[in-house]
């Protein structure tokens, strides 16, 4: 099909990067905020802006809570369908507690399973979850959305798009597709090397695009393609289910086998037993992480078969100062508080794995290695953007002179999933903050009216582009850039202004003298973002006023074959 | 406070690496000095940005443990070579006291 | 020859079917056998797991590019289908000597 390798690289990389390039912004940038997703939902729920809190105790606090819970009204619905009878009003079979909280977090997510009587499938439980505050116990009120941990860290694994899964095919697809786009244009770039530093916004817009593209893509290759390959290891199972269906014999062989050398047992035994002082159980934890030399905080904390005589307690250490996210597992039995198991270290596949793992997760503190990493997301954006309007530019005039619509569409898409996106993320923050506390009766819950605005101003976005392309079929600049990029500069300041009126917290406050990193942070990015995109308008109006005459330069191979 | 400085110096090591290997290319060092590049700077230029990466390695290495150090380290790399491009399109006159720091005679 | 004019009329439809399509068969297959041989050789089940997705990850995204950079498309096809499938099979007969 191709004459070389050289071409067969190029085409893979030009097609598959402009289609699956739509998905790809999206992970990048979302990703790049889910970095901070902790921190932007305290932007987002001003009454959990207080300072991270360590695990609080489990007897005193987290039990009561616990005992209240029921499954959410999502797991009912599931399990409706896959029972033999109706579902019981009241579900007291625990299977399982637990609760996890890192650094960064000052409230604390918590989990419940229940095992789900005349049940189809024993696999099958009905899960709850609830958000408290651990200084008092009390809950916050679950129909708020947090927008970062949510809402823009699931969009950018899974687009929202749970039928099926398919939200994660599709973005596993796109993290192959960004593998084999890394590859094919370092295959594409000859002057790797060469042209490592080089940027020339001067030239002709083809070179000076072509430039940035390169520039994003190679500085940053290795983030780019470590992000986009833990990504697809950590979703392994999800993609090839190997476990669950051809290898299910030998997965439930090795399951007995761990069950015998762990002492952790896998089914709920029938004899009831009370749950002995988790906090007794949590200090001998820290007792015994301590003794090792390597003292702690508890990360994750879980209850299995809560209520039978078998049940056990794990107590895991949060990774703060590693690359993995918990570790050094140590399970009690639950009745008494006699030590079960100390987790051995990891063997080297487990470390790897871990590693991996947690390089993409980040749940560690550094915070330079996290704003490095919003850097490389960004960059990422860039590379992907750039290359859509590399292709815009490259074909427009020779798509006016046929009549074609080509460029005119992907350039559309290009300003929907650019400038678009940002509006749309910008819209969801400020319906967070203009959205009224209490919402009346009837209406959907407010998370819901703030999920539902984000879809609809990208849509108003998308409208807006293809609706001012037309010049780009002319082979001229699309004026939708310009027009949403003071859209992106004037929402961003409207943002950080709502902010400070609805809750007080302006930036010499969050700054200087009630110091709140979170919310001081999301302003000055916000404000930060305001800089550029007005910047960006100020340069586009520029090249849109001077007409640029083709410049007679011969063309390079490299953007021949591009 | 400490390990600020130690990644603050890190950065910057990182940077300084980044500006010595630019330079070390003839197209970088017109941009900067406008004037040609000897022969004999290149290997030595190539050398001390090499050295100052390593730098940077060391650097973080004595903040964090290893397989942390190895991201940061990496991370700061490209916005080391990020820094640099830029400042060669808009701002290449601020490297000029890298260029002469390397010991290349200046030729009036 | 019908199959072969068919495969000729639309040769970029099952150049992107065997990079995306094929490629995940073969994946499949090793996954499979990776996991199999591995618990065989004495490793954790999921140590097996972890670390034959690594691998297969890695397959994938070269045999995704080998799907455009062959020459003879009949290769391709025959290489990830038939591969695929052997080590498939393998793998699940390996199982059945493990699990017995």
């Amino acid at each position: 099909m191709f004459q070389n390798f050289r071409l067969s690289m190029a085409w893979v990389h030009t097609w598959f990067g402009l289609v699956l390039g739509f998905v790809l912004m999206i992970c990048f940038f979302f990703g790049a905020l889910s970095v901070f997703d902790r921190e932007i939902d305290r932007w987002a729920i001003p009454a959990s802006r207080f300072a991270p809190q360590p695990m609080p105790s489990f007897d005193k606090l987290l039990r009561p809570v616990f005992e209240d819970m029921q499954p959410n009204k999502e797991s009912l619905d599931y399990l409706r369908s896959r029972v033999d009878g109706p579902l019981p009003s009241y579900f007291s079979t625990v299977h399982s507690w637990a609760a996890y909280t890192t650094h960064r977090d000052p409230v604390l997510g918590i989990y419940a399973e229940w095992e789900v009587p005349k049940v189809r499938n024993e696999d099958d439980t009905a899960w709850g979850n609830s958000t408290i505050d651990p200084r008092t116990g009390m809950l916050l009120p679950d129909d708020q959305l947090k927008i970062g941990s949510q809402f823009f860290y699931p969009m950018h694994y899974g687009l929202h798009l749970t039928w099926h899964g398919l939200g994660y095919w599709i973005v596993g697809l796109a993290a192959l597709v960004m593998l084999a786009a890394l590859v094919s244009g370092v295959v594409m770039h000859r002057k790797i090397f060469r042209e490592f530093f080089t940027f020339r916004p001067q030239k002709a817009t083809q070179r000076s695009v072509l430039d940035l593209h390169n520039l994003s893509g190679v500085l940053a290759l290795p983030f780019h393609f470590f992000f986009a390959f833990t990504g697809l290891v950590i979703f392994a199972s999800i993609y090839f289910p190997v476990a669950e269906t051809q290898l299910k014999p030998l997965h439930e062989l090795h399951e007995k086998l761990e069950e015998k050398t762990t002492g952790l047992p896998h089914e709920r035994s029938r004899l009831a037993a009370p749950l002995a002082s988790v906090d007794a159980m949590v200090a001998e934890a820290q007792r015994r992480w301590e003794a090792k030399g390597m003292a702690g905080e508890v990360g994750y904390l879980s209850v299995s078969h809560v209520g039978a005589a078998n049940s056990y307690v794990s107590i895991y250490r949060a990774g703060t100062d590693r690359i993995a996210l918990v570790g050094d597992g140590i399970h009690f039995k639950a009745s008494t508080g006699q030590l079960l198991r100390e987790d051995p270290p990891r063997t080297t596949p487990d470390s790897l794995n871990t590693f991996l793992t947690g390089l993409h997760l980040q749940h560690f503190r550094h915070w330079l290695l996290r704003w490095l990493y919003v850097l490389g997301g960004l960059l990422g954006c860039v590379c992907i953007a750039t290359g859509f309007i590399f292709f815009v530019e490259k074909r427009k005039k020779q798509h006016a002179k046929t009549g074609s619509q080509g460029s005119r569409v992907v350039d559309a898409l290009a300003v929907t999933t650019v400038t678009g996106m940002l509006i749309a993320t910008l819209t969801i923050l400020i319906a967070n903050r203009v959205l009224p506390e209490f919402l009346p009766v009837g209406w959907p819950a407010r998370g819901d009216l703030e999920f539902y605005l984000f879809w609809a101003g990208w849509l108003l976005a998308m409208a807006h582009a293809f609706v001012r392309s037309a010049p780009v079929a002319q082979g001229q600049l699309n004026p939708a850039w310009r027009e949403q990029c003071w859209a992106v500069a004037g929402m961003a300041v409207a943002a950080v202004l709502l902010n400070w009126i609805t809750t007080g917290d302006h930036l010499i406050r969050t700054v200087f003298t009630h110091t709140y990193w979170p919310v001081a942070g999301v302003d000055l990015f916000l404000l930060a973002s305001a800089a550029l995109a007005a910047l960006a308008t100020r340069m586009l109006t520029a090249r849109m006023k001077a007409f640029k005459p083709k410049l007679s330069q011969p063309q390079t191979e490299e953007l021949a074959h591009a | 406070m400490h390990d600020v400085l130690l990644l603050t110096a890190s950065v910057l090591t990182g940077v300084t690496g980044m500006a010595w290997l630019a330079l070390a290319m003839e197209v970088h060092w017109a941009q900067v000095c406008r004037q040609p590049l000897p022969a004999n700077a290149v290997l030595r230029l190539r050398i001390l940005g090499g050295a100052a990466l390593l730098a940077s390695l060391v650097l973080c290495l004595l903040v964090d443990h290893a397989s942390m150090a190895a991201l940061v380290w990496v991370m700061a790399l490209t916005a080391g070579a990020l820094t640099v491009a830029l400042l060669l399109t808009w701002r290449p006159h601020w490297l000029v006291w890298l260029a002469w720091g390397a010991g290349v005679k200046k030729q009036f | 020859m019908h199959y072969l004019s068919g495969l000729r009329a639309h040769p970029v439809l099952w150049r992107v079917l065997a990079a995306v399509v094929g490629a995940y068969v073969f994946c499949w297959g090793e996954v499979a056998l990776c996991v199999v041989s591995f618990t065989a050789l004495g490793m954790g089940f999921e140590d097996a797991e972890h670390l034959a997705s690594m691998l297969t990850m890695l397959t994938y995204l070269v045999l995704f590019l080998w799907a455009f950079a062959a020459s003879s498309l009949v290769r391709v096809w025959g290489v990830l289908a038939g591969g695929g499938a052997v080590m498939a099979a393998l793998a699940s007969l390996l199982q059945w000597q493990l699990v017995a």
